[in-house]
């Protein structure tokens, strides 16, 4: 847990403002100071490339479609050159499965990365704070500002602050559903004033989830209501790679002017300036060892290896490194775990390729005419009805050939002479199946219909029938 | 455990949040499995577009997963909670 005498200077101008009843536990509002170095550079970089894959993709197109669409008005999910149907369901539980397996694994390798760099709770959490810092400057003009009573500059600043976050969240609400319900159209509707409601709906409600989340509950969201924080300690072994203060190299701490010798006064290298205290945006001291709240974002180490360069000291007083290298040994990177995690990742991810790429665009459903098991025709043959449900998914038109066989003498008789579907279009098609009933070997037999583009051997797929009759 | 007085935002969101994950799972199974369109609610035929279905949908599952973390809560306390006097008092 943190070291109540290791707040830095905050500690000592808590005002009953900042300390606010959150969620779970008195907290103290916590004001990051922003950091500079090579691992913030790593972070603006992954958060200025996942928020501009965010806000960039639902506007781009392909083939005259929006290149990734989960269209869930239309049930159909358009992700560039593939479209899915429910029926798809099953790949998608697998891509989740894999991606939480790679989630393992990268845990397992190197730690909190995914907390630290990637997580959408990060990303925005980032991008608020520069809203918040561009409009209240920084770290010390906040914890002043807040510390005010009321009054009209105060409000003016912070009423600036909330529009800012309000608009870009309002943003991220309209590209969240532009997943989902065509984009351009979403924006015409939304200039308009004529969205739909469950659109407008979502739009708030993703809104303001952004909203809360971002500026408001930050590090309380990792602290107590993310499940991965809560167990991706389980993945963490001694060569797992962590963010770590070294306490042989800097204890005993304490300050002294640059000129001193550290080793005269009896001292480690930590001059105890809390600076990595002051960057930490979960509010840790990470002097203290590894704990639960830090989302390894290496805010601590920047901030020292700053102050180490200052003072003449070597960087990496606060580094990368795993339990076994501080503790002297060498640090495995293949150990068994990495094996077996990188194996079952690559067997299920082998096994989804594979059944990918012998994915079949193409549906069919034989649903048997419910009204009469049979009737006999004015020929004295037995007929069955069946409606066909074809299902084109592929991404092009086409015309397909049917057949059937099973019994005899079985013949196929339909209204349509060619069965052409469009590409994402469903045909509802009723056929006849006739048959003489001295053909008939029992009273239900098994029939096959088999389905057949004309323009491509791989579009076929077959689907099995019962064919009743009066034996 | 008993000693400690649990915020009342601590009980919404151990409600709230857990059954917000567990609707999610619960409308996509659902809805991937079922069109919409071919469900007939009370026998009657819905003039709801299908985003709007989802959405019932989905809040409902919230709802009724709510409602099971309602339960959880209440029934987490135990009875020697219970016959502790300073809560009979009140």
């Amino acid at each position: 847990m943190a070291n109540p005498d290791a707040t830095g200077p905050t500690s000592g101008s808590k005002s009953d403002e900042q300390v606010s009843q959150s969620l779970y536990a008195k907290a103290e509002k916590i004001y990051p100071r922003e950091v500079h170095g090579l691992f913030a550079r790593l972070r603006v970089l992954g958060v200025l490339s996942l928020l501009g894959i965010y806000y960039i993709t639902p506007w781009l197109q392909w083939d005259g479609h929006q290149a990734l669409l989960l269209d869930l008005p239309a049930r159909k999910f358009h992700i560039f050159f593939i479209t899915l149907w429910p029926q798809d369901f099953f790949y998608l539980a697998v891509l989740l499965i894999i991606a939480g397996l790679a989630l393992f694994f990268v845990t397992a390798l190197a730690g909190r990365v995914w907390c630290g760099y990637a997580c959408p709770q990060t990303v925005w959490t980032e991008a608020f704070l520069w809203i918040e810092r561009k409009v209240e400057g920084d770290r010390m003009k906040q914890q002043k500002l807040d510390a005010l009573p009321l009054n009209a500059r105060k409000f003016r600043i912070k009423a600036t602050k909330h529009f800012f976050w309000l608009a870009f969240s309002a943003w991220t609400g309209f590209t969240f559903v532009g997943y989902f319900s065509p984009i351009i159209e979403l924006g015409h509707n939304l200039l308009a004033f004529n969205l739909g409601s469950w659109e407008l709906f979502w739009i708030v409600f993703y809104g303001f989830a952004t909203y809360g989340n971002a500026g408001f509950m930050r590090e309380q969201v990792c602290k107590y209501m993310c499940p991965y924080a809560r167990f991706q300690s389980a993945m963490f072994d001694k060569d797992t790679l962590v963010v770590s203060y070294i306490p042989v190299r800097g204890e005993p701490r304490g300050s002294r002017k640059r000129s001193v010798d550290p080793a005269e006064k009896g001292l480690g290298d930590c001059i105890d300036c809390t600076m990595c205290v002051q960057v930490c945006p979960t509010g840790i001291d990470i002097r203290d060892g590894l704990q639960y709240e830090c989302i390894a974002c290496s805010a601590c180490i920047d901030a020292c290896d700053d102050v180490m360069d200052k003072m003449g000291y070597d960087q990496g007083l606060i580094k990368y490194t795993t339990e076994h290298a501080m503790q002297g040994g060498t640090t495995h990177i293949l150990r068994p775990r990495i094996i077996i995690y990188a194996v079952i990742l690559l067997a299920i991810f082998a096994a989804f390729a594979w059944s990918f790429s012998q994915r079949i665009p193409l549906g069919l459903d034989v649903i048997r005419d419910r009204n009469t098991l049979y009737r006999e025709t004015g020929d004295g043959l037995i007929e069955n009805v069946y409606i066909l449900k074809i299902m084109n998914m592929d991404q092009a038109d086409h015309q397909y050939e049917l057949q059937v066989s099973g019994i005899p003498g079985l013949s196929l008789h339909k209204d349509m002479a060619v069965i052409r579907v469009e590409s994402g279009a469903i045909m509802e098609l009723p056929v006849r199946l006739r048959a003489d009933e001295a053909d008939l070997e029992m009273r239900s037999s098994d029939v096959v219909f088999e389905l057949l583009a004309t323009d491509d051997d791989a579009l076929a797929v077959s689907e099995d029938a019962r064919f009743l009759g009066p034996r | 455990m008993a000693d400690v007085e649990v915020p009342k935002q601590q009980k919404c969101i151990a409600i709230l949040w857990p059954s917000f994950m567990v609707a999610i799972v619960a409308s996509g199974l659902f809805f991937s499995a079922f069109d919409p369109h071919d469900l007939y609610p009370f026998g009657q035929q819905t003039e709801i577009s299908r985003l709007g279905i989802y959405s019932i949908g989905f809040l409902l599952f919230w709802l009724v997963s709510a409602i099971a973390g309602i339960g959880t809560l209440y029934f987490a306390i135990t009875n020697c909670m219970k016959n502790r006097p300073e809560s009979r008092d009140q």
